[in-house]
């Protein structure tokens, strides 16, 4: 009776024995890795806007508040994107013929919107407020990485919900003392310190100070803090 | 297919509740349809796929792949800002202003919600005298006809687009022409009931003027000349009668659906339940029959209004004013007793020694479509009981020009048809659609030289005319109206007009010429200019508008009293109505007079007493049906269907017009009587309007309104399908409604105070309470059911921890502990919970369109309402008690089954994915994108309250939807299951809020939807760990209950049991 596998199928089922499973493993974190990577999640991805406008120069270069164009950041979900009429503000009488700005003058004198890309996208089915993270003492840098000091504006932070959660468990280590929370260059260590210790901030003094406590993780993790 | 746990616990008791005749029958398909979670169907994936479908799934199938090929969470979109941003406007920060829903010249003040320009939510304006706060289903569903895409966009001349200046400038043209023709033609305008002051002085003090020859005609078809006739015969004027139900103790309705339809309803409907609500005293007092209210009501339809009565007499609408009057000879009124059946004699006798004992603290109120003269025996006897002036207030009309409108627009049609009419101006009506049968007013209308439609729909009118021009929504324009106390409102836009419609206001300026003043704002702030109410001081006009147009309203411009008497002496002589069957056309109780036909939200809200969506039916007694071979199957398809109800068709015939309809049987209806209601049929209503119902005009003459006699019905051997929900989403008999009267309340409470041996029947009133937490039944092991008797001693439940204290638990108390393991619940945070009060709830449906409109919830259709896959949220559900062949005694009840945000949430253990899971709160959280549709959850819930969106049930194309939903609230995809939320984006931005500012949530700051719209005030919500809150003192209450609690789910949402006040000294039913 002839043979019915040839030799080499050993080979074969050795491979098969070890390499399927490998496989199996191997796809499975290959598929984790690339959906946590900045391909999928846009990190650090810069994007062409319409106008080249630069937070460096705004805010790292000139020092102009957030809140001057962010208007509704302490108040709403939204922190708001500026009329063009706020650009006007001041680029009537700067650079008032820079072709740079073009568009920003076409959109002024036409009365239509400039159609800013937007950098960070959530998906619809969450519900992001600013105004409360604000309140709470997370600023700005803690989601937006260092603003001041991109050209163009991307996304710092892979804004996954393992990223959200992160914080949402254990908030403390991104508090901060209320008057920094639009400072881009405040850091929890000892070159910022709690005047009061003249060591860095503890956790409980930051929730002292702001005088607002923070709600325990059960509840800020609960489906409906953001999905609804 | 017997399967233990899924019989019904409770005992069997005496009266059984029931939902349709089909469930009394205990028919096998009916009893085989409970047992599923969803009919057959619904679950089938069996739609025949037709070329066009086939078409669309393979586009979508491309679509999708294009999606696949984008594997990041969420899209890159664009960005665009305001150039300059408007005032007051904060992005994410919803802005509110007053404005004002007409129907019938009557204004609901609203407050309309604006996201960012955009209106997407309409509330009752709570400094309104008709709305106090709340809203009833029409209004609130009226946002939708604003976003309506079927709504005409242009202005045409005979089918040809003309711009709005080329209108104008013709008309005005002809109009002059006619005008200085001699002898100068006629003019003349057709609207509908007008109560807006602004426009009533256009039209008279401006138009008419201007042209000599013109006259004002005003017709609806649901019009009040019954009303304004009766006044006349008992005021000698048409006085505008204004109740006021929070001091009438007695209240007798003649045929009056006063808690749901007419002026006012909203607010009878609140005052009315001020008195009927008296049983949640505090401590749990049962109050005494004099502080409760007490309603009788003698109707042939069972309405809304009967359906909450403590006595009902079902009689042919016809009959109604030979009972009144001798109901009038009892109270002493100046009228002869004429001769009625023994029944109907014994029934009022009673009812004439309760009216007689309350003088000065009851209520006669006729209905619209009752006769003049038993409008004028209502007065009479008002009169005679003192209530005049103390609970019966007469007010000079609010109407610009109260006319009788049929005989007015029975003229208008006369010239017309003789071709005397030059001109005219159809301004938001449709009479093609709605005149009378008789009153060929299409035919007419060709003998008139020059027609103009004005209206928001490209209509049946629009196509007769030789104009139409589109109309304005009412949030798209400036306007005024009065209240039904007079009280005037201002009406402002909330949004440019969407499709460059024109107010009528703008339309008669322009027309008239000459006025500085063009714009609808100018046209209305000049009319109050000149007209504000007069006031001792002088008054800073600019100061007080503002202020006027922030409220809603003028302080204090309700109608002028008018103090007289009734007068019996004119009430026309009796004669007797023949006998045999009589047909009773009213509105619909959610399309009206036909207008709102193609609004989804209310083709699809169940009508609050047939259930019936997307039509409507000729509406007959069981017996009726029987006498005529009628009969409803439910369409046995294997598994038999949830409201597939197959009806038998049959031809009616009035005089010479006949009408084939399908047939209706509704338990309580009076016999020998048929009930349609008015508005379905129509030829060119819209794409939703499309092939619904029955065009009840047909068989409507303007000798017979509202009521015909002599009329033949005949069965045509065909069937149609109607889509009820009554069958929906049932509950197996577990006494889901707890009911008793006061004097049985009483009784039980006191038993239960002595000892807690002896627990009150189901059937009766509870008087075991469940504070929340201890949701309790009998038929749980260690219950009061063990305790009876002399064991009642022994205390056989163990204690857990938190149980300890006597105060806690209290070992007279025959309360249970739930059976669960785990602590009671956290008494950290908050716990939202619900109360629905069933003995306020009529039924309305307010709440069911408020939670469409808040939640983004999908209108699926009349064939998917067959398949039991409406996505209402909140249902209502309807139960009656008693024989179906015995209307007078027949009771009913109201339910909404809202989600119960179980705390041991059966559904939640049963997610493989956990899609629904627990808040910290207490909120049974549904969490869309982890959804994979595996329909578990459903299938585990007792409550049957878990919707599911078997196909793309969300309107994802239509532009115009778009703007209208609520940004808080996702839209759902097809695939995913959806339910109540308790409004969690409300709960959570309040939270924001006070997180924000570090202050505690205010009871009452958060109120839901359905809570909100309610004018029952039914519902209540609030926080279970805030012990002064307005939850906890309902939860205390004797009466309540937690539904199917003795499934130890341990329902957040908890209700009160009905409690009625019956006269006990008026007839027993037979047998009891």
């Amino acid at each position: 009776m002839a043979q019915i596998f040839h030799s080499s199928m050993n080979s074969v089922a050795r491979i098969s024995v070890f390499g399927l499973p490998l496989l199996f493993v191997g796809s499975i974190l290959g598929g984790t890795i690339i959906y946590r990577s900045p391909y999928i999640t846009g990190e650090r991805e810069v994007i062409d806007q319409p106008v080249p406008f630069s937070h460096k120069h705004h805010v790292g270069e000139l020092g102009i508040d957030c809140r001057y164009c962010h208007t509704s950041v302490e108040t709403s979900a939204y922190a708001g994107i500026p009329p063009t009429k706020t650009c006007m503000n001041c680029h009537q009488q700067m650079w008032a013929g820079s072709d740079m700005l073009g568009p920003v003058r076409e959109s002024y004198k036409q009365d239509k919107s400039i159609p800013w890309e937007g950098v960070h996208n959530l998906p619809n089915y969450v519900y992001f407020n600013h105004s409360i993270h604000l309140a709470k003492g997370v600023g700005c840098y803690s989601c937006h990485g260092e603003i001041d000091k991109m050209n163009l504006t991307f996304q710092d932070k892979s804004l996954l919900m393992e990223w959200c959660l992160k914080c949402h468990r254990n908030p403390g280590p991104n508090l901060r003392p209320k008057e920094e929370i639009f400072s881009m260059t405040w850091r929890r260590d000892k070159d910022h310190p709690n005047p009061k210790t003249g060591e860095a901030w503890t956790t409980d003094e930051i929730i002292d100070h702001n005088k607002l406590k923070i709600r325990d993780a059960i509840q800020i993790t609960s489906c409906s803090t953001c999905h609804r | 297919m017997t399967r233990t746990t899924e019989e019904p616990l409770a005992p069997v008791v005496d009266h059984e509740q029931w939902v349709g005749l089909e469930e009394l029958a205990k028919s096998p398909e009916f009893q085989d349809m409970l047992h599923r979670e969803f009919p057959e169907d619904a679950t089938a994936w069996n739609d025949p796929v037709s070329r066009r479908t086939f078409l669309t799934l393979a586009g979508a199938s491309v679509a999708l792949a294009g999606i696949g090929c984008s594997p990041r969470p969420a899209s890159r979109e664009k960005i665009f800002p305001y150039v300059r941003q408007p005032e007051q406007m904060t992005l994410g920060i919803p802005l509110f202003y007053a404005t004002g829903f007409t129907q019938g010249g009557i204004t609901i003040g609203l407050l309309a919600k604006s996201r960012e320009g955009r209106p997407i939510k309409l509330e009752g304006n709570p400094s309104h005298p008709t709305s106090l706060g709340s809203i009833d289903a029409i209004a609130q569903a009226s946002l939708l006809d604003m976003y309506d895409p079927d709504r005409s966009r242009r202005i045409t001349k005979k089918g040809v687009d003309t711009g709005w200046d080329t209108a104008v400038l013709e008309l005005r043209t002809a109009l002059e022409r006619l005008r200085t023709e001699n002898p100068p033609r006629a003019i003349r305008i057709l609207t509908d009931t007008v109560g807006s002051p602004a426009l009533g002085s256009m039209i008279q003090d401006e138009f008419l003027k201007l042209y000599p020859s013109a006259k004002w005609v005003q017709y609806e078809p649901a019009n009040r000349d019954n009303v304004r006739e009766g006044a006349k015969l008992a005021y000698g004027e048409p006085v505008n009668t204004v109740y006021d139900f929070t001091k009438a103790l007695r209240v007798l309705s003649l045929d009056a659906d006063f808690l749901s339809n007419g002026p006012g309803a909203v607010r009878y409907t609140k005052d009315f339940n001020r008195l009927r609500n008296s049983h949640l005293k505090e401590g749990g007092k049962v109050p005494s029959a004099e502080e409760m209210n007490r309603l009788y009501v003698i109707e042939s339809m069972l309405t809304s209004t009967g359906g909450v009565a403590d006595h009902r007499l079902a009689v042919r609408s016809a009959d109604v004013e030979a009972i009144a009057r001798n109901i009038a000879k009892g109270v002493g009124a100046a009228v002869q007793e004429v001769a009625i059946s023994e029944a109907a004699k014994n029934w009022i006798k009673e009812l004439v020694n309760d009216l007689n004992a309350h003088k000065g603290k009851s209520i006669v109120i006729a209905g619209e479509n009752q006769p003049p003269a038993v409008h004028a025996l209502a007065h009479a006897m008002n009169g005679a009981l003192g209530n005049i002036g103390t609970t019966v207030l007469n007010h000079a009309p609010i109407e610009i020009k109260p006319t009788t409108q049929a005989a007015e627009f029975k003229e208008l049609v006369a010239e017309m048809s003789a071709g005397t009419v030059g001109a005219l101006l159809i301004i938001g009506v449709n009479p093609v659609f709605t005149s009378p049968a008789d009153v060929d007013f299409k035919k007419a209308l060709e003998r008139v030289s020059l027609t103009v439609h004005m209206g928001s729909h490209s209509d049946e009118t629009a196509a007769e005319c030789d104009w139409h021009i589109n109309q304005t929504h009412f949030l798209e324009t400036w306007g005024d109206g009065r209240a039904h106390d007079g009280t005037v409102t201002l009406c402002q836009p909330l949004i440019a007009p969407l499709f460059n419609g024109r107010s009528p206001l703008e339309l008669l300026a322009y027309l008239v010429g000459d006025r500085t003043e063009l714009n609808p704002r100018e046209i209305v702030k000049g009319y109050w200019k000149k007209n504000w109410p007069a006031s001792g001081s002088k008054v800073d006009f600019d100061a007080a508008w503002q202020h006027a147009l922030q409220e809603g309203i003028i302080p204090n411009s309700a109608s002028a009293r008018v103090d007289k008497q009734p007068n019996a002496a004119n009430i026309p002589a009796y004669t007797a109505p023949v006998a045999g069957l009589e047909l009773t056309l009213r509105p619909d109780p959610a399309i009206h007079d036909g207008r709102y036909l193609n609004n989804g939200w209310l083709q699809e809200l169940p009508k609050p007493i047939t259930k019936l969506t997307w039509d409507n039916a000729l509406i007959v007694s069981p017996k009726t049906a029987e006498k005529h071979g009628f009969k409803i199957n439910i369409e046995s398809t294997g598994g038999g269907e949830h409201g597939r109800s197959v009806a038998d068709m049959a031809e009616i015939t009035v005089g010479d017009k006949k009408l084939k309809a399908a047939v209706w049987i509704q338990p309580g209806h009076a016999d020998d009587s048929i009930t349609l209601h008015l508005g379905y049929g129509r030829q060119k209503g819209g794409k939703v309007a499309k092939g619904t119902g029955f065009n009840a005009y047909a068989v409507r003459t303007s000798g017979a309104a509202w009521n015909a006699l002599g009329v033949k019905i005949a069965g045509t051997g065909e069937t149609y399908l109607l889509a009820s929900t009554q069958a929906h989403f049932r509950m197996e008999g577990r006494r889901p409604v707890r009911q008793g009267t006061l004097h049985e309340y009483e009784e039980n409470l006191k038993e239960n105070k002595r000892t807690h041996g002896k627990v009150a029947l189901f059937a009766k009133v509870p008087p075991v309470a469940s504070p929340e937490w201890r949701s309790i039944d009998e038929n749980v092991p260690g219950s009061p059911n063990e305790w009876k008797g002399e064991k009642a001693k022994e205390h056989k439940h163990e204690h857990t921890k938190d149980d300890k204290k006597e105060e806690d638990h209290g070992h007279d108390d025959p309360r249970l502990i739930p059976l669960t393991m785990a602590p009671a619940t956290n008494k950290e945070g908050h716990r939202w919970a619900m109360a629905i009060d069933l003995t306020a709830c009529n039924g309305c449906s307010a709440c069911v369109t408020a939670c469409m409109a808040e939640n983004n919830i999908p209108v699926v259709g009349k064939k998917e309402v067959t398949r039991g896959r409406e996505m209402h949220w909140i249902r209502v559900d309807r139960y009656y008690e008693g024989k179906a062949d015995d209307p007078d005694n027949l009771t009913t009840h109201f339910q909404p089954v809202p989600c119960q945000q179980c705390e041991k949430a059966p559904c939640e253990v049963v997610c493989p994915v956990a899609a629904t899971v627990h808040s910290a709160d207490g909120l049974n959280d549904m969490v869309y994108n982890r959804c994979v549709g595996t329909r578990y959850c459903s299938n585990n819930c007792p409550y049957k309250v878990r919707r599911f969106n078997f196909l793309t049930f969300a309107d994802w194309k239509t532009d115009t939807y778009k703007l209208m939903r609520n940004p808080e609230v996702t839209v759902r995809e097809r695939g995913v299951m959806e339910k109540c939320t308790y409004c969690v984006q409300r709960i959570r931005s309040a939270g924001i809020e006070s997180e924000r500012t570090g202050r505690e949530i205010k009871d009452g700051e958060i109120v839901t939807a359905c809570q909100q719209a309610c004018p029952a005030g039914a519902i209540i919500f609030g926080d279970l760990n805030d012990a002064k809150a307005k939850v906890n003192t309902w939860k205390q209450q004797p009466t309540n209950y937690g539904l199917l609690a003795e499934l130890n789910t341990m329902p957040r949402t908890s209700y009160l049991a009905a409690v009625r006040n019956p006269n006990p000294d008026m007839p027993k039913p037979k047998g009891a």
